[in-house]
């Protein structure tokens, strides 16, 4: 343990000055020979700290943050004042809800540090059941002397892969630290431990007090930090992200755009503290923690308990029967005579419960990912159609015209080439859009994706994106057309390959909310799937990480364990399907967690009788590979929606992926920065190249050579 | 990590190394006797198992093959926590890779089991008219960080069986019974530099 001094804090300003200021701190409350009213010595005290038990900055509860030293142990504890609520909404039971009430140091795995740009600092106390508590927001500071006090108590330890995060009682594993600190450690947040009051045995009143605990949950909320933008980053990066971008500009854009800037905005615009606060406030708190259940400690006969709510006849019961796919002649009677869709609601029901016949795809599509507006007429679309084309060859020509020259000084963009290159050749070989040798299709899969790499450079180019692009473009069969629906679906999904991880980890994080609740609601606060992972370790729900990532498409184009092509084919087919039906947003705009769900009820007696452990549950769930049926799954999935409801529903965190980010109003101005700056960039852009066109690119190989 | 019961034994084995190196290739070949000119990406990991019959035992090796790209580093953990032995491979043709395939190295001595037996692959051998990393640069540093070191190719099959079967015999075997749960291994002494990860 002695090694954990070796570690260097120097860099870390917070916690330096906490080595001074922990013991001024002790020193005032030993002086203050304060007494805590239960015995113990007061180490620490701070008024103000609060949270935000809805997604409205403006209510707060506030409340004492106190550290108590009893014996040789530290307690944590947070009492809300009495009658100061900013909102009379807010009740005296969310006081009794919130309250943090002596709560062991040890029992206190990690604390991550948030420092926004703008506004307070916050804690979130993750405990070692991997509960935590809502945000606590220090109106008064604080944070570095609460984290010194806790140091000359415990062993606190910053974590090595994120320097926010302090881990208490340091644990050794290099995996759990991973987990912390990507929070995926199965964290569910907690209302508060006391709560646990007001969950009680399971009779039928009971359950009727947790349904309206979850429900009041669903109006109380915390904070989930999804940044939208790396505000990590260092504002060096930021504007050195910015130089990427502007290096294709003409030394004349660059004058105008610079000047433009100028005149809008300060300085400062993109360099650094222009920067806004990005965690959306969103989460809403978790249901009341159930009373410890007393696990069945695995006998040697195993016994899987029973799904209290059968589960089939839970879809006989809900699910509705699934439909052959859409018509030619339905879709017909779906337009006007213009072209506009009357009834898009009623459309996306229809594809939710039949998907769409093949040859109807292209035209239907772009609607269901929002490349075509549904009140848009044929002549509307013709238009768009053909500047879209144009806006793409723009975009496309900023990466053509980079010459060997300057490929050479631009280290981004080669690598960028290079691992699209690398992947493009594999994408999807077998089936036969993409098979054989010089396939011009590889080649369309490669424009594309290294187009949509400049189109948005922030998120680049990632593993998966392939395919995702691979049916999109079979599809479409334009290539344009598969862009620009390639980018709309990367609005949705692409928080999924968010290099900081936050995409999956919102939704791995919704998923292991909504199977809590579920397994409470749902199974009558029998739970023992839940029970199962919580003992095994699989909280974070991290085996479900490829099927989300990747919308399930590997999990149904089984390309390399199928031996016949055809059936190959097929698997392609449902994973159209599977993609036109979560695409509606019909009932959710999460099916696919669901989707997670139903599956794993489906093989929950398999995954307990076999005792699988974490490393067993990923390789089973990675053998799944082409044996999901989608037909009867989609069913189940739509069940397990309408059975839970609104009460489903509100697991799910607004914002959370594929729902676009929530616009809160500091975000949306910061975007609106970038769109400005966007829209300037392109329109020059533009200007060159119909310029450039004429001149015979001489244009650009002048401008590229210009050096920043 | 290595399990045994009577002659048989179970091993975790874990393969890290840069994207497109021939990881998939590797335990294709070795798992099926396949190799495919256009291996998919992997996106997470994927398991294959495959016993080897080494003198008068059987090894069953547990194999994860994991994503290469940069952006899932932060999954690795998951994988090679707990693992037996671990194949780093390169591609001999991309200097980058050899690069990351050291940084890997440098991870797992920090992070991963103590006990771990590691071997170095340069993959894609049947590629020597490309070749970037000569073959005595790998082997020097193999040899300075106690590393089984062979070129390979999945392609050609070539040392493919070879380097599977080397681990199998430097597996230690009097190894009591482990929890099979997915235990850490991780010894707290050898444990002192995890401030840094070698990548970011
Ligand atoms: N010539 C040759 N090509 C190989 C060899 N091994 C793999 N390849 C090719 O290299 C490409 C990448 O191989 P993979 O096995 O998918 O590489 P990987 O390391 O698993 O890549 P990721 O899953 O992206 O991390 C494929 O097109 C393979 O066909 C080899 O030994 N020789
Ligand atoms: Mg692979």
């Amino acid at each position: 343990m002695i090694e954990i001094e070796s570690y260097d804090f120097a860099d870390d300003v917070d916690y330096a000055a906490s080595q001074q200021q922990g013991s001024q701190s002790i020193m005032r409350s030993n002086s203050g020979k304060m007494k805590d009213p239960e015995g113990g010595e007061v180490v620490y005290v701070k008024d103000n700290v609060s949270i935000h038990p809805t997604q409205y900055m403006s209510e707060r509860i506030s409340g004492r943050l106190k550290l108590v030293k009893q014996d040789d142990s530290l307690f944590m504890m947070w009492i809300p004042y009495k009658g100061q609520n900013t909102n009379t909404r807010l009740s005296e039971r969310d006081r009794n809800l919130y309250t943090i009430r002596p709560l062991p140091i040890t029992d206190v795995r990690s604390i991550r540090r948030h420092t926004p740009p703008l506004g307070w600092q916050y804690l979130i106390v993750v405990l070692s059941s991997g509960l935590a508590f809502p945000p606590l927001y220090f109106y008064n500071g604080g944070v570095k002397e609460f984290l010194a006090t806790i140091k000359q108590h415990v062993l606190l330890v910053r974590s090595a892969d994120d320097a926010n995060v302090f881990i208490v009682n340091d644990f050794q594993d290099p995996l759990q630290k991973t987990l912390s600190s990507l929070e995926l450690l199965g964290v569910v947040p907690v209302v508060a431990p006391s709560s646990a009051a007001i969950a009680v045995s399971p009779t039928s009143e009971s359950q009727e007090k947790m349904a309206e605990c979850a429900c009041d949950t669903n109006c109380g909320s915390e904070f989930i930090e999804r940044p939208k933008y790396k505000v990590n980053d260092p504002a060096r990066d930021f504007s050195i992200q910015l130089l990427e971008k502007f290096s294709l500009v003409t030394k004349f854009a660059r004058e105008t755009t610079s000047q433009l800037f100028r005149e809008n905005s300060g300085e400062n615009l993109f360099l650094s503290d222009g920067r806004k606060p990005n965690h959306i406030p969103a989460l809403p708190a978790a249901p009341p923690k159930l009373p410890p259940n007393d696990v069945q400690k695995v006998s040697d006969e195993v016994h899987v308990p029973e799904d209290p709510l059968e589960f089939y006849k839970l879809a006989l019961i809900w699910g509705n029967p699934r439909q052959p796919p859409l018509s030619q002649e339905e879709w017909g009677d779906f337009l006007d005579s213009e072209g506009r869709v009357v009834d898009s609601e009623a459309l996306k029901k229809r594809v939710f419960y039949g998907g769409i016949a093949h040859e109807l795809r292209k035209e239907v599509w772009p609607f269901l990912l929002g490349h075509y507006d549904f009140n848009s007429t044929y002549a509307e679309r013709e238009y768009l159609r053909s500047a879209r084309k144009e806006d793409y060859e723009i975009i496309k020509l900023q990466w053509q015209s980079i010459s060997p020259q300057q490929a050479k000084r631009f280290t981004k963009f080669r690598e960028r080439k290079g691992l699209i290159d690398k992947d493009v050749v594999r994408t999807d070989r077998s089936f036969s859009y993409y098979n054989g040798d010089d396939n011009p299709n590889i080649n369309l899969l490669y424009d594309i994706l290294l187009t949509y790499s400049f189109y948005n450079f922030d998120l680049g180019y990632c593993q998966g994106m392939n395919d995702y692009l691979s049916p999109l473009l079979f599809v479409m069969e334009d290539e344009s057309e598969a862009f620009w629906c390639f980018a709309a679906l990367m609005e949705r999904v692409g928080p999924n390959f968010n290099r900081d991880q936050s995409g999956m980890q919102a939704q791995l994080f919704a998923l292991s909310k909504y199977c809590l609740v579920h397994w409470q609601l749902v199974e009558l606060s029998d739970s023992p799937l839940h029970d199962y992972f919580k003992q095994n370790d699989c909280l974070n729900y991290f085996f479900c990480f490829r099927w989300i990532l990747m919308q399930f498409k590997r999990q149904c184009a089984d390309i390399y364990f199928s031996s016949f092509a055809h059936h190959r084919e097929l698997r392609y087919e449902e994973t159209l399907l599977l993609w036109e039906v979560l695409w509606t947003h019909h009932l959710t705009e999460h099916l696919h967690l669901y989707v997670c769900v139903a599956i794993l009820k489906k093989y929950r007696n398999k995954i307990m009788g076999d005792r699988m452990d974490f490393d067993t549950l990923l390789k089973f769930i990675n053998e799944l590979t082409g044996h999901i049926d989608i037909e009867p799954t989609l069913r189940d999935a739509e069940a397990l929606c309408l059975c839970l409801g609104e009460t489903g529903a509100a697991c799910i965190p607004p914002g959370t992926p594929p729902s676009l980010p929530l616009k809160n109003a500091l975000v949306s101005s910061q975007l609106e920065d970038e769109i400005l700056g966007y829209t300037i960039l392109r329109k020059v852009i533009a200007d060159q190249i119909a310029s450039a066109k004429e001149d015979d690119l001489v244009a650009f190989e002048l401008v590229f050579r210009w050096e920043w | 990590m290595a399990t045994i019961g009577h002659n048989n034994l179970n091993a975790k084995l874990v393969l890290l190394g840069d994207m497109g190196a021939g990881k998939s290739s590797l335990v294709l070949r070795f798992v099926k006797g396949q190799f495919l000119e256009f291996q998919e990406s992997t996106i997470g990991a994927a398991f294959f198992s495959q016993t080897l019959a080494v003198n008068d035992a059987t090894v069953k090796f547990e194999i994860w093959d994991t994503a290469g790209q940069e952006r899932y580093h932060s999954l690795a953990p998951m994988y090679y926590r707990g693992a037996a032995a671990a194949i780093i491979v390169y591609d001999i043709t991309s200097a980058e890779s050899f690069a990351r395939a050291k940084k890997w190295v440098q991870e797992l001595q920090k992070q991963g089991n103590p006990n771990m037996v590691m071997a170095l692959a340069g993959n894609k051998a049947d590629l020597e008219e490309r070749r970037c990393v000569p073959a005595e640069d790998a082997r020097a540093y193999a040899e300075e960080n106690g590393l089984f070191f062979v070129e390979t190719s999945a392609k050609t099959a070539q040392n493919v069986n070879e380097i599977f079967y080397e681990i199998a015999k430097k597996l230690p075997r009097a190894q009591p019974p482990q929890n099979p749960a997915g235990m850490v291994l991780v010894d707290r002494q050898t444990d002192g530099s995890r401030a840094s990860t070698c990548c970011s």
